[in-house]
Parts: structure tokens; C-alpha cells; sequence
């Protein structure tokens, strides 16, 4: 049982995890929070199932093409729903041509795809349903190999450090010569590839299934807000604990009362920390 | 000629007392096609009941005019599509009594569209025949109007209370459902009636439809002591997760419940068809092969009739035939009262006893319009679907 909890929970906090580092990158290079992360999210999921189930290719390429998709997708929330609010984020637009994309790719899934949930495909067939099936630790390896390629990435390339600068003053950069635009694009091709790899290695466990974008844009938001805004470490430990706490208390109180539990731990923890359990207080000039 | 006040007074009580005298109508209503209003949800993620329903609505349509029709009138089907949306049915509901003026209507087949225009039917005391299941929607006093051709909420309760309990003989049950408001009305109405009827409910609780695993909850209930789990979901995700979890915890326990454990969508998304067994859903006995592996005669006499001329592979056999039956009565009323007036259809229905429709014999009183007979209510094998139904689950003679 405890062995259950463990696995399933450790699973799906994985998966929050993963899209509150897809919320971190692109608010990291826009300040923008992009409502289309969880539906990159379910996108690697139903691109995963349709690549390799209904048009029979392998794994490996189906893996690609959905990453490739995923970035596209991406690019066009920077280009369509990102860039044209740029200049007035103080009057926060972004939340409406966010969630307008992001309800485009919605009801576009829904009726070019399925309504009702779709089989994603046995990736290496180890398991049987047990707690050591792959669909609970895929997701966990998936998240483990995006937290180190990041850090990889930010610490020891040249690239990294320009999408830190102009994460840190995009003003300072651009006049040290920085492409900020480009830079940008390539942080949400970059965003838009962890949520596909959220959605893919997550496909066994979700199903294909339009309906989990919302549920992920809901959820992913969690460890994004208990970890601190801009903090992929907070969020792994905040996903990681909302996924553990949440299976917990299905067992304990059952499918509807769980979700308030949860909502009553993080009322709790913003309320007790609101920059975030990991964030850091900024001063601001008055 | 100038329009003055005197004329245009003397016009209007003439043209309302032409309207009230109810001579002009009649003369040509009762000549005319016979008008039968269908809705449904024909596109859209509900779609798939009604492109059932279509299907027998169009052939029994066709059957009925190529032999002449009724006394020498065709039957005129006005179709509207509401794709699931109880808004657009209701503007459907309007158009249809207002505008299109037609003689009675068939559907809509959704609950929650019903719900929102029954009582406009009932207003407009426009005859109605549907196949939802919601109890609410059948109330002889507040909708004289209105009649039910499939089983109620409560006779699929009933129906699903009795496997259990009689043909099982099991009395430790786990009611659950989906957090939508049908699963918990469903689970809420479940419980009181496994209670009235002294069985030892070990658990009851509804569940998110998106929980990516239910391990946690199905563990709870084997902890609780259940022996039998009943389901009110409609949600293929969850039934095929709880069905793919039960397997994965080793634990063989029989599964009955809402008819959606039975659809295509369910098998396609266990891990194994081997997780689909000892499942066990609401179905009918007209729409349940027997150990023969042959449906009643009057059904298998149908099938055999319709097979290459009516897709019955991909939709559910019951969809099929319960519209048929629906225009069929409609057509039985006009034939036997000779009118297409709202009383006559009425009357007609309240009258009817043991009616043999393809999905069933149905009987109505002014007290009772639930036409479905309780005893054709039945339990099937989930994964034993074939050209739309369902093998009897076992037990049944």
C-alpha cells in the first residue's frame, strides 16, 4: 500500500514538476506566465500516442517528432501569445492571449483527436502494473535527466549563461549584445520540449487525453507557487511533495476530499511563505 | 383602403375568433404529414448515442412511408441537432413547437437537456418521448405530457442491486463514482438503496475522473472488506483505470455498475483484455445474447432483417431500437386515434399496456409514464460486446 502511495505519488509529482520548470523557463524569459504549459503537457501525451500508435512508427522517432512539435509549439505562444504583450505586462495581457492559445489547443485536440482518452503506447514494457511498473518511473527519470540537463546547461554552457543574463536584466543584456529575441524563442522551444517530455513519459499513466492540459496548467501551477517563481529546485521539491501529498490523501480521505486537502496545504504554505517556500523577497524601488 | 383603428380591431377578434374556433387548423393538420420533431446531440463529444438513435430513427422513418405511411400520411421527421448543448436544445424545443408546428417530439436523448425542456413541452403540452434517465424527468402531474421509453435511474439501481445481492448473493459492497454530478447523485441514490435493502456498505466515495491512478482508492475498499464494487461512472478513463488497477493490486473482485463499463472506448484503454473480465453492466434482456449466443427472437429478427442497411458494429444495439419503437408508437397513436392533436397522442400513450416494441413491452397509465419494464432490465458481461450488445451475465436463466 505505502509502496503504491510512494510510487504513484512520486510519479505524478514528477509530472507537476516538470511543468512548473516549462511555467519557470518561459516566465524566466519573458516574465510572462504562459498558460499554454500544461497543454504542451497533455500535447507530448497525445503526439506520443499518435506518432507511434496510429501511425505505427517507432518509439524512438515518435519520441523526436513529439519533441519537435512540442518546441514548435512552443516558438508560436512566444511569437502569437508572448511578443505582442510584451510591452504592456503591467497591464498583465498576457493572461488573456495565453489562455486564448492555450484554449485553441484544447478544443483543436478534441475535435482532430478524441474526446474521450486514448491508449499511449508500452514504451519498454517493464511492469505489470505494480509499483515497479515503468509508467510510475519514467516520469521520475524523465524529470531527473531534465533537472540535470538544465543544470548542465546553465552552469557549464555559454548559451545557459546568455538565457540566465537576460533572465536576470533582459535590458543589460540586449546592450552587452545579447539576442534577446532569440534567446527568447529559444527558451520557449526549450519550455515547450520539457513539457513534451512531461507529457510523453507521462503518456502511460495520463493516457492521451485533451482533457489533461487544464488539470496540468491547474496542478503544475502548485510547485511553481510553493517552490518560488524562477526556481526550478523549488519546484521539483514542491512537485515532487504536492504528488506525494496528494496520493496520500487519496487514500486517506478519498478522491474529492483529497483535492481540498491539498488546496488547504497550499493555502497553508503561500500564507506561511508567500514568495514561495524557496523564493527570495526582492526589494523594489518605491 | 386606409387602416383605421375600427378596421384593425375588427380584424384582430376576427382572426382570433377564426384561430379559437379551431376549424381552420384541423382541416388541414389532419391531412398533412404527420410532423415528428427528433433532437439529439448529432455532432460533438456526446455524439455517439444519437447517430445511434438517428440510425433507427431514419430506417423506421423509411419502413413506414414506403408502405404508405399512416392512413395515407407520411411521416415527417424535423431534425434538429443540439450536440449535447441543453441551450441549443432548448432554442431547438422552441423552434420546433412554434415554428415547425410539429405533432409530438422524440427526444432529446441527453438528461441534461431534457431536464431544460421538458417543462417547455409540458407548457406547450407538446407530446414527448424520450429515453433519459434521470428521475426527475417523469412526473405524470407536472408533465402529463412526457414518457419515458427507457429504464429510469432508479430501475438500473435496481437492477444492479438485485445481481448483486440475489444472483451473486454478496452483501459487502463499495459504491463509487465519478465527481461529476451524475456519479455522486448516482453513488447517493446507490447507498440508500443497498440500505433499504439491508446489505453492509463498506464503502461509498466518489472519484476525481482525472486521477491518474486509483491504486489508493481500490486498496481502501479491499481494506473496508468489499466483495463486490458498484460503479457509477461514466468516465472511460477512470473505469478502464480501475479496472487496470484492480488487476495490478491481484484482486479478482466482481465489478457492476453504469453501462459505460461496457463501451468500446474502455476496452481499447485496459492494459489487458484479461482486466475487462467478471464486469458486469446495466443491459437489457432484448439487447443480450443468450448462452445460445442468440438474442430473443423478436430481436435476432430485427438484426437479421436490418443486417447491411443499418451499422449496428459501432453503436449500441439498444440505441437503435428504442427509436424505433419511439416513431412506432407515434405512428400507433395517429393509426388508431385517426388525429395528430396533443390529447389524442396522450390519451393513446396513457392507454398503452404491453406494448411489443423491438426494445421492449412497454405499459404506461396516467400515473405512470416509466414504460420500461424493471424485470427487462438486466446485467451483461462488459467485454462481450458484438453488432451492439451484450452477452447475460451469468446467473440469469
Amino acid at each position: 500500500m505505502l509502496a503504491s502511495i510512494i510510487a504513484s505519488g512520486l510519479a505524478i509529482g514528477a509530472v507537476y514538476a516538470l511543468i512548473g520548470i516549462v511555467y519557470n523557463t518561459m516566465f524566466s524569459a519573458s516574465r510572462v506566465m504562459s498558460f499554454t504549459a500544461g497543454q504542451v503537457g497533455m500535447l507530448g501525451g497525445v503526439l506520443g500516442s499518435l506518432f507511434i500508435l496510429r501511425l505505427g512508427l517507432p518509439t524512438i522517432v515518435g519520441f523526436v517528432l513529439t519533441l519537435v512539435v512540442a518546441a514548435a509549439v512552443g516558438v508560436i505562444t512566444e511569437v502569437i501569445a508572448v511578443r505582442p504583450v510584451l510591452s504592456k505586462l503591467d497591464q498583465h495581457l498576457y493572461v488573456l492571449s495565453t489562455l486564448a492559445l492555450a484554449l485553441m489547443i484544447q478544443q483543436v485536440t478534441a475535435i482532430e483527436w478524441s474526446t474521450e482518452p486514448q491508449p499511449f503506447p508500452r514504451l519498454l514494457g517493464i511492469g505489470n502494473g505494480d509499483p515497479l511498473d515503468e509508467k510510475f518511473w519514467l516520469p521520475v527519470v524523465a524529470c531527473a535527466v531534465v533537472i540535470i540537463g538544465l543544470e548542465f546547461l546553465y552552469r557549464h554552457t555559454l548559451v545557459g549563461r546568455a538565457f540566465l543574463a537576460i533572465a536576470e536584466d533582459n535590458f543589460a543584456a540586449r546592450a552587452l549584445g545579447l539576442p534577446e529575441r532569440n534567446l527568447r524563442m529559444a527558451s520557449f522551444a526549450m519550455a515547450g520540449m520539457i513539457g513534451g517530455i512531461a507529457g510523453f513519459s507521462s503518456g502511460e499513466l495520463l493516457l492521451a487525453f485533451f482533457a489533461n492540459g487544464a488539470m496540468l496548467n491547474f496542478y503544475g501551477f502548485v510547485p511553481v507557487a510553493l517552490g518560488g517563481l524562477g526556481n526550478n529546485r523549488g519546484a521539483i521539491i514542491g512537485g515532487l511533495a504536492l504528488g506525494l501529498f496528494q496520493q496520500a490523501a487519496n487514500f486517506v480521505f478519498g478522491g474529492v476530499f483529497a483535492s481540498v486537502a491539498v488546496f488547504i496545504v497550499f493555502i497553508v504554505a503561500l500564507l506561511a511563505a508567500p514568495q514561495g517556500l524557496f523564493g527570495t523577497t526582492t526589494a523594489r524601488r518605491v | 383602403m386606409p387602416l383605421t383603428r375600427r378596421r384593425f380591431a375588427a380584424g384582430t377578434a376576427g382572426t382570433f375568433s377564426l384561430a379559437a374556433s379551431g376549424l381552420a387548423r384541423p382541416a388541414i393538420a389532419q391531412s398533412g404529414p404527420i410532423l415528428i420533431g427528433w433532437m439529439g446531440a448529432l455532432t460533438g463529444p456526446l455524439a455517439a448515442p444519437s447517430i445511434g438513435f438517428e440510425r433507427g430513427t431514419k430506417w423506421v422513418v423509411e419502413q413506414i412511408n414506403s408502405t404508405g405511411g399512416i392512413k395515407g400520411r407520411q411521416i415527417e421527421i424535423v431534425a434538429r441537432d443540439t450536440q449535447g448543448d441543453p441551450t441549443k436544445a432548448v432554442n431547438a424545443t422552441q423552434e420546433l413547437i412554434a415554428r415547425q408546428k410539429v405533432h409530438a417530439i422524440w427526444g432529446p436523448p441527453n438528461s441534461g437537456e431534457s431536464l431544460a425542456t421538458t417543462p417547455i413541452m409540458a407548457r406547450a403540452k407538446m407530446p414527448n418521448l424520450h429515453p433519459c434517465v434521470v428521475n426527475s424527468l417523469i412526473d405524470p402531474e407536472k408533465y402529463p405530457n412526457a414518457f419515458r421509453l427507457a429504464p429510469s435511474n432508479v430501475q438500473w439501481d435496481d437492477a444492479v442491486r438485485n445481481y448483486c445481492l440475489n444472483v451473486l448473493k454478496i452483501k459487502e459492497v463499495a459504491i463509487f463514482g465519478d465527481s461529476t454530478g451524475y456519479g455522486t447523485s448516482a453513488v447517493k441514490d446507490s447507498v440508500a438503496g443497498f440500505t433499504k435493502d439491508n446489505a453492509k456498505i463498506v464503502y461509498n466515495g466518489v472519484i476525481d475522473p482525472n486521477q491518474s491512478d486509483v491504486t489508493p482508492d481500490l486498496l481502501r475498499m479491499r481494506d473496508a472488506g468489499a466483495k463486490v464494487l458498484v460503479c457509477w461512472s461514466v468516465t472511460t478513463g477512470l473505469n478502464s483505470r480501475i479496472l487496470n488497477a484492480r488487476a495490478a493490486i491481484g484482486w479478482d473482485v466482481p465489478i457492476v455498475g453504469h453501462p459505460a463499463l461496457g463501451t468500446g472506448e474502455v476496452g481499447k484503454l485496459v492494459d489487458k483484455p484479461a482486466n475487462w473480465a467478471n464486469v458486469y453492466m446495466v443491459g437489457y434482456r432484448s439487447c443480450s445474447f443468450g448462452p445460445d449466443g442468440r438474442l430473443p427472437a423478436r430481436s435476432q429478427e430485427f438484426v437479421d432483417r436490418v443486417k447491411g442497411k443499418i451499422e449496428l458494429g459501432d453503436t449500441v444495439l439498444w440505441w437503435v431500437t428504442v427509436a424505433i419503437d419511439a416513431i412506432d408508437l407515434i405512428g400507433k397513436s395517429v393509426a388508431a386515434t385517426g388525429s395528430t392533436e396533443s390529447d389524442a397522442f396522450i390519451g393513446y400513450l396513457n392507454a398503452v399496456n404491453r406494448y411489443p416494441g423491438l426494445f421492449g413491452d412497454y405499459s404506461f397509465s396516467p400515473q405512470q409514464h416509466n414504460g420500461f419494464p424493471t424485470e427487462e432490465v438486466v446485467m451483461s458481461a462488459a467485454n462481450s460486446q458484438r453488432d451492439g450488445a451484450y452477452a447475460l451475465a451469468p446467473g440469469y436463466a
